[in-house]
């Protein structure tokens, strides 16, 4: 895969060399926290038809990106970075996030991968997440951790974006199936959704947190009894 | 647009109503009611639960609107809100700031809730800002529906464009339960994609919070099984949702759900007319 150049004039990155290594640790798909086996509910939408080929896959994510858990997760990463000396702020941010999963397996989906995230984390003496107790949604974690050891925001946001829109693809890969390059090419496609959305949620505040995906829900919902499956959402 | 165009771009609404229902002699009665504005309450007297029907007097909101509703239900009561009407969103101007709606429910131990209202008809062009928020006691029972209808669609009206920001927030015991937000700023061709609408006029939301939510889940599922919908239950909460082509096949798929979701007992009676 060809690495891609991210220039723009609105967003400063002043990641140090160190922080960047540990941003591209956590975030890689080899990191334990068990991203492969969540589909986000594209596994049922590939079932009923709604995910046929590469571009109703890309039109799929580009909401979800747009208008649902892609969005959603920037806002609530951003002010997890900012709150990253202040447990109790992180503590409100993280029943906050659980209260926004619309479905028994995109709750679980976004705790497992936090929980599992804290754990993995461990190399990097991750104090600001071994005090926070209870189930940790997943961007709660990566922006906590993110702004304690010095990762810019912007940088780990759209890192999260993309890791997030990669997972998907590489399930939609699988359960579709496609070809390896159309999935690549779905993911170069996805990238003016991305930063789009990174910049957009720099100024959001909590309240501007809606979503509009709604039969991305019912997916996850009715992926709960799709009787041959092969990931947990 | 011409029915659809605000009836007093100048003249704004204003509604305050507080509702406190309270048992007295294992009864479920009025205990304080204070109304102002275009904010009314009436008081059906069926038999089973209570039911409070709440009344928009200036027929229908407008940009800039404000409506605030305070309702609680004290210890060991239980009580039906419902809405008189379904409630109409007009036309507002791009300069205008959106209806301002908040409606805050509390739900005493041992209580008992259902927030009923009838649809939100959304105009082309309507701004809404609208909170409900819901706060339970740690073993009170709630079930609630929000029913959105965008445009109507046997008038020829479509949507186009509308300002929406519509939150349900549940706490149960002072902790976050349920924070559901719809966000539409801008052109609402995007309700056509597959992730989102798929082309739908029509959306409800139904939240069950009960120490059994999730023994409705089978029914519930049963009763939608040709509808485009959904249902999950975790942490003695059931959420669904269901798209329509319309109004009227929305509240099809409602009420089908309620009787899943409530029993026997009957609808208040303004959803029957």
């Amino acid at each position: 895969m060809p690495a891609a150049t991210i220039t723009t004039t609105t967003m400063t990155t002043n990641t140090n060399p160190a922080a960047l290594l540990r941003l591209l640790a956590w975030l890689s798909p080899a990191f334990p926290t068990g991203g492969y086996a969540w589909s986000h509910g594209i596994e049922w939408a590939v079932e009923a038809g709604d995910i046929a080929n590469a571009e109703t896959l890309r039109l799929w994510l580009e909401n979800i990106l747009r208008h649902g858990a892609g969005r959603t997760d920037a806002i609530l990463l951003r002010h997890a970075h900012r709150a990253a000396a202040d447990i109790e702020a992180l503590t409100t941010l993280a029943a906050l996030a659980r209260a926004l999963a619309a479905s028994r397996e995109l709750l679980a989906e976004t705790t497992a991968q936090g929980n599992a995230f804290r754990a993995a984390a461990a190399a990097w003496n991750p104090d600001v997440l071994t005090r926070l107790v209870g189930d940790l949604p997943y961007p709660i974690a990566v922006g906590a951790l993110a702004g304690a050891q010095g990762i810019a925001e912007n940088d780990a946001t759209l890192g999260v974006l993309q890791a997030f829109a990669a997972n998907l693809i590489s399930a939609a890969v699988r359960l579709v199936p496609l070809g390896q390059s159309a999935g690549l090419a779905v993911l170069a496609a996805l990238e003016p959704a991305i930063t789009a959305i990174a910049a957009e949620t720099q100024s959001a505040g909590l309240d501007d947190i809606g979503s509009l995906t709604w039969r991305a829900d019912i997916a996850a919902m009715r992926h709960e009894t799709q009787y041959t499956r092969l990931f947990r959402s | 647009m011409s029915a659809a165009a605000s009836p007093s771009e100048h003249q704004r609404a204003h509604g305050d109503l507080h509702v406190t229902m309270k048992l007295r002699e294992g009864r479920t009665v009025l205990d304080d009611l204070r109304q102002q504005g275009c904010l009314k309450a009436r008081f059906p007297r069926p038999p089973g639960w209570a039911e409070v029907v709440t009344l928009n007097t200036s027929g229908g909101v407008a940009g800039g609107d404000t409506l605030r509703t305070t309702l609680r239900v004290r210890h060991g009561a239980s009580a039906s809100f419902a809405a008189q009407a379904a409630e109409r969103f007009y036309r507002a101007l791009p300069e205008d700031p959106p209806a301002h709606i908040r409606t805050s429910l509390a739900v005493e131990p041992g209580a008992a809730a259902e927030w009923l209202p009838q649809e939100s008809i959304l105009f082309e062009s309507c701004a809404l800002d609208r909170t409900l928020h819901v706060e339970l006691a740690a073993d009170a029972w709630f079930l609630g529906v929000e029913s959105l209808v965008f445009g109507r669609a046997l008038m020829g009206e479509r949507v186009a464009n509308c300002r929406l920001h519509d939150r349900i927030r549940i706490d149960r015991a002072g902790q976050p339960l349920l924070h559901d937000a719809i966000r539409l700023h801008g052109p609402a061709d995007a309700l056509a994609r597959p992730a989102i609408a798929a082309g739908a006029g029509a959306l409800a939301t139904l939240v069950l919070v009960a120490p059994d939510a999730d023994s409705r889940l089978a029914p519930l599922r049963a009763a939608w099984k040709n509808n485009d919908a959904g249902a999950s239950a975790w942490n003695g909460m059931l959420l669904a949702r269901v798209t329509a082509a319309d109004g009227a096949a929305l509240r099809e798929a409602v009420l089908a759900a309620l009787a899943c979701l409530r029993g026997p007992r009957p609808l208040p009676r303004v959803w029957m007319c």
